[in-house]
């Protein structure tokens, strides 16, 4: 096709375009993925039958605010990440100031148990599956993102993956507080951490292949 | 019409405000100044150089929604030109960068080149903007003088001379600015 008969093509269709569209992209993608996730921590794994009891508690909060904090650094990177001049990010730190905070929390709380019982309040109940169950759960927000991004034109797109699942696995982690009864800091700082990592791995590893265009 | 930054932009923001017109017009300026960026950096035959610069108007229109109305559109459009070379080139194999593959690559995510060039760009912000522009145009986007000329409607001596002036009040800014 000649150069100018494409431009009279796509000059057709011109819809004005809100400010907003990016973030509104990503949002959709990002909720329709959360409620997947959601029905499934309610239908498959169970919500704890102490929920409302546990929110009144501050260990509930402290392990919601930490993965809900690092979701929202995350998403951050992904709204920069989806546009095609992303060569310097900005506010990449604040990924950090989650993890500090709850670190400093995590050796407070060391500090005033007996060290015997550390191992116990490290590994909890749930040690093992944890880190699966938000990677597992971190799913259908990732492929709510890549469904954002098939609009949007990042070109970075290891990073791009990475920062969506790293959204992704934040938010994952964040519905599964509804789910999981630990309440120590080190085992969120080392268990949700661990899940959240593995599913931003496989989106630096999916990346360069899901979000080319 | 010149095909400079505040012109570009102009037209992509009515046409992201739903102008059609001004959306056909922007598309129509960005042919030429496209072509120029991958002469320079892509050592295919005229129909590869045909297929970017199309692959290029495509997305510049089906992503436009990416477009950051508060920053360059120049540097969104070349960036959205770099990924469509980077990524052509990887799937076609046929064009062979003159520059260096490596170059383009790297630079990409070379973030002290972007800082260089974000110094750059404040430093043009200083001068006028005839001599900012064709400093851009030739040493920045990679035109050639005659290319240069022709998208902004002067003439090539006009070109060489404004480049050159702008260079030099740089130069003179520059060590004014480190003593």
């Amino acid at each position: 096709m000649n150069t100018d008969d494409l431009i009279s093509r796509l000059s057709q269709d011109v819809p004005p375009v809100s400010r907003r569209a990016v973030g509104w992209r990503l949002g959709i993608g990002m909720a329709l993925g959360g409620l997947v996730s959601v029905a499934l921590v309610a239908l498959v794994l169970g919500i704890r039958p102490d929920l409302g009891l546990a929110m009144r508690g501050t260990a509930f909060w402290i392990k919601w605010s930490y993965t809900f904090s690092l979701a929202v650094a995350a998403v951050v990177m992904v709204v920069q990440l989806a546009r095609p001049d992303s060569a310097r990010l900005r506010w990449a730190w604040l990924l950090v100031v989650p993890v500090s905070l709850l670190a400093i929390l995590g050796v407070a709380e060391l500090a005033r148990t007996p060290p015997g019982e550390w191992l116990a309040m490290w590994l909890g109940h749930s040690w093992m599956i944890c880190p699966w169950l938000v990677l597992a759960l971190a799913m259908p927000i990732f492929v709510g993102l890549l469904w954002s991004f098939r609009r949007l034109a990042p070109t970075r797109l290891r990073a791009a993956g990475a920062a969506a699942g790293l959204a992704a696995g934040a938010f994952a982690a964040t519905v599964y507080c509804m789910h999981c009864p630990e309440v120590s800091a080190i085992f969120v700082l080392t268990w949700y951490s661990l899940g959240i990592l593995l599913a931003a791995s496989l989106g630096a590893l999916l990346g360069p292949r899901l979000l080319r265009w | 019409m010149r095909a400079d930054e505040d012109v570009l932009r102009g037209l992509m923001l009515d046409g992201l405000g739903g102008d059609a017109a001004a959306h056909a017009v922007l598309l129509r300026m960005l042919v030429p100044v496209l072509r120029g960026f991958y002469r320079r950096r892509a050592n295919g035959g005229d129909d590869d150089i045909e297929d970017l610069v199309q692959e290029t108007l495509i997305a510049v229109h089906s992503r436009r929604a990416t477009y950051d109305r508060e920053r360059a559109f120049t540097a969104w459009l070349f960036a959205i030109a770099r990924y469509k070379m980077v990524d052509h080139f990887r799937r076609v194999r046929r064009l062979h960068p003159i520059e260096g593959l490596e170059d383009v690559l790297l630079a990409e995510d070379f973030e002290p080149a972007t800082l260089a060039r974000i110094d750059v760009e404040e430093l043009l912000g200083a001068l006028p903007a005839k001599q900012a522009s064709m400093i851009r145009a030739t040493r920045l986007d990679g035109l050639s003088v005659a290319e240069a000329a022709e998208a902004g409607g002067i003439g090539e001596s006009d070109v060489k001379v404004s480049v050159h002036r702008g260079l030099k009040a740089l130069m003179a800014r520059i060590q004014g600015g480190a003593r």
